[in-house]
């Protein structure tokens, strides 16, 4: 008889795998350090009367502890450098992760505040905090630079600032919003991405929230689950809004990525934007192919939260049908409670599929390098 | 069938659970109105470690701002996805086919004791 009282389960050394690419990473940031890049004015604002931000948490419940893992308990001392040896072991040793994409730092409650001018110092703020804390202490860690959106001037100017940096590799928007994305307003932002190939990424989050437009066209939704059901019908309209507005026709070299919104459901969406562009052409003659090409050429996707049909036969074709091998990215979501599992969240698919979904994607998307080796792997 | 030794009766209360290591698995043991189950410590949707999550009732509701609590103590939710498990069968408790595995548990005076003290064990197969 053997008898054991551990409280942890053993680790298991399972079968090697390669390495991947995860593109959607929210670092938490250590708040004083984060503070002491703001200007004294804001400072002491923030000191004195708080944050002054709108939040998605306060109106809508995102599940588990605060919306991360109830597993996950980051340090609590403060330090950035706690923040990133805890997530150094926990989330990129863990699952051999040669590239981190942070989708920005700081809330994206940034974006909800009518005051550009706060806005684009918070940003500023987080932009170099990350640039100092952690992009400059693990080479495998890449970030998005967070602007204020509400003044697409000073979000062009953030990316100016920043843009050129090695490890910032895209530019990150919140699906909330006060225009869809298509809109003329933005172009500066547009310029200002094509200046520094930097991609256009839009995140799920902060809909209806500040001074964003409300969640659907309905109106204020209620549930967290009916919240995040709106968060597709956003991430249509604004995909539908860049290419009938012209915004790829104009910006022939920009890469749009729409983040954490689902991706199955794309598939359809495509043929039914095909089917109306074949009725409607004339009225948008400057949309010169069928949406899907655009989609091909311009959009990428990250998989989390995947939808599995219940029939695992239509996977595969739903997959085909949205581009899956040439524009869909892996993404955990960590260290959010809806995180996917880089080893169990997909179901079967052949060796090069999963290398493309895994890694080659995101590299070519983001000029990355390739794999180190493809033989060193971490156990699942 | 192998059984591993859990700890003494005491060391799980009502309403308690204790992780432990049973051979190469990692084991929940709950403690349920003094009825003692097992539950593999792994979620089968994605591989969190289930047992850590929290242990809780289930909700039920006659319509919206109503909320009732059933089965208090015998349902695990998942710490990553959420997912509900039934603590006796380890069981999903909307879709019952999706399951961890749950093990027979035993209360027992050690082998050779001395003492009067009740041991749990947990039996794998
Ligand atoms: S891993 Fe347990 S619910 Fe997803």
């Amino acid at each position: 008889m053997e008898s054991v009282a551990a409280t942890q389960e053993t680790p298991r050394r399972g079968r090697k795998r390669l390495s991947i690419i995860d593109c959607d990473i929210h670092m938490p940031t250590a708040r004083d350090e984060v503070l002491s890049y703001l200007p004294r004015h804001y400072r002491e604002q923030i000191d004195t009367f708080g944050m002054r931000l709108p939040t998605q948490g306060a109106m809508y419940l995102n599940g588990a502890k605060g919306g991360i893992m109830q597993d996950q308990s980051f340090p609590q001392d403060g330090k950035a450098s706690s923040l990133l040896a805890y997530f150094q072991t926990e989330h990129l040793d863990k699952y051999n992760i040669e590239h981190a994409i942070l989708t920005g730092l700081g809330d994206y409650a940034i974006q909800t505040t009518p005051d550009a001018d706060y806005a684009a110092a918070l940003c500023t703020a987080y932009n170099n905090y990350g640039i100092d804390h952690y992009l400059a202490n693990d080479p495998r860690i890449k970030s998005s630079v967070m602007i204020p959106k509400q003044d697409p001037l000073l979000a062009a100017k953030e990316i100016d600032r920043v843009g050129s940096h090695p490890q910032i590799v895209q530019v990150i928007s919140s699906n909330g919003a006060e225009k869809p994305y298509g809109h003329r307003f933005y172009y500066p932002i547009y310029e200002a991405c094509v200046r520094h190939n930097l991609p256009f990424a839009v995140h799920v989050s902060m809909e209806g929230i500040g001074i964003n437009n409300p969640p659907t066209g309905a109106g204020h939704v209620n549930h967290y689950i009916e919240y995040r059901m709106a968060r597709t019908q956003i991430m249509m309209a604004h995909l539908a809004s860049m290419i009938f507005e012209g915004v790829f026709d104009r910006f022939p070299t920009l890469q749009f990525v729409m983040i954490e919104a689902g991706m199955l459901w794309i598939a359809p969406y495509i043929w039914r934007m095909d089917q109306d562009w074949k009725a409607l052409r004339s009225q948008t003659p400057w949309v010169k192919e069928p949406p899907s090409e655009y989609v091909r050429k311009h959009v990428k996707f990250t998989s989390q939260p995947i939808e599995l049909p219940p029939d695992e036969s239509l996977f595969l074709p739903l997959m085909k049908s949205m581009f899956a091998e040439t524009n869909l990215l892996f993404a955990s979501d960590y260290p959010h409670w809806d995180f996917d599992n880089p080893f169990k969240s997909f179901p079967k698919m052949d060796d090069g599929m999963w290398d493309r979904i895994f890694y080659r994607n995101a590299a070519e998307l983001y000029g990355l390098p390739a794999r180190r080796s493809e033989t060193e792997g971490a156990s699942a | 069938m192998t059984k591993y030794l859990v700890g003494k009766v005491g060391d799980i209360p009502p309403g308690g659970k204790k992780i432990v290591d049973a051979g190469s698995r990692s084991v929940g043991v709950y403690n349920v109105q003094g009825r003692y189950y097992a539950l593999r410590n792994l979620c089968p949707h994605q591989g969190a470690a289930l047992c850590t999550g929290v242990t809780t009732a289930f909700v039920t509701s006659s319509g919206p701002g109503d909320f009732a609590y059933e089965c208090e103590g015998e349902i695990v939710r998942c710490p990553w996805h959420q997912w509900e498990f039934d603590v006796k069968t380890g069981q999903m408790v909307v879709d019952p086919a999706t399951r961890t595995i749950a093990y027979e548990v035993s209360v027992e005076k050690y082998d050779v004791s001395v003492d009067d003290e009740e041991y749990i064990y947990v039996h794998i197969r």
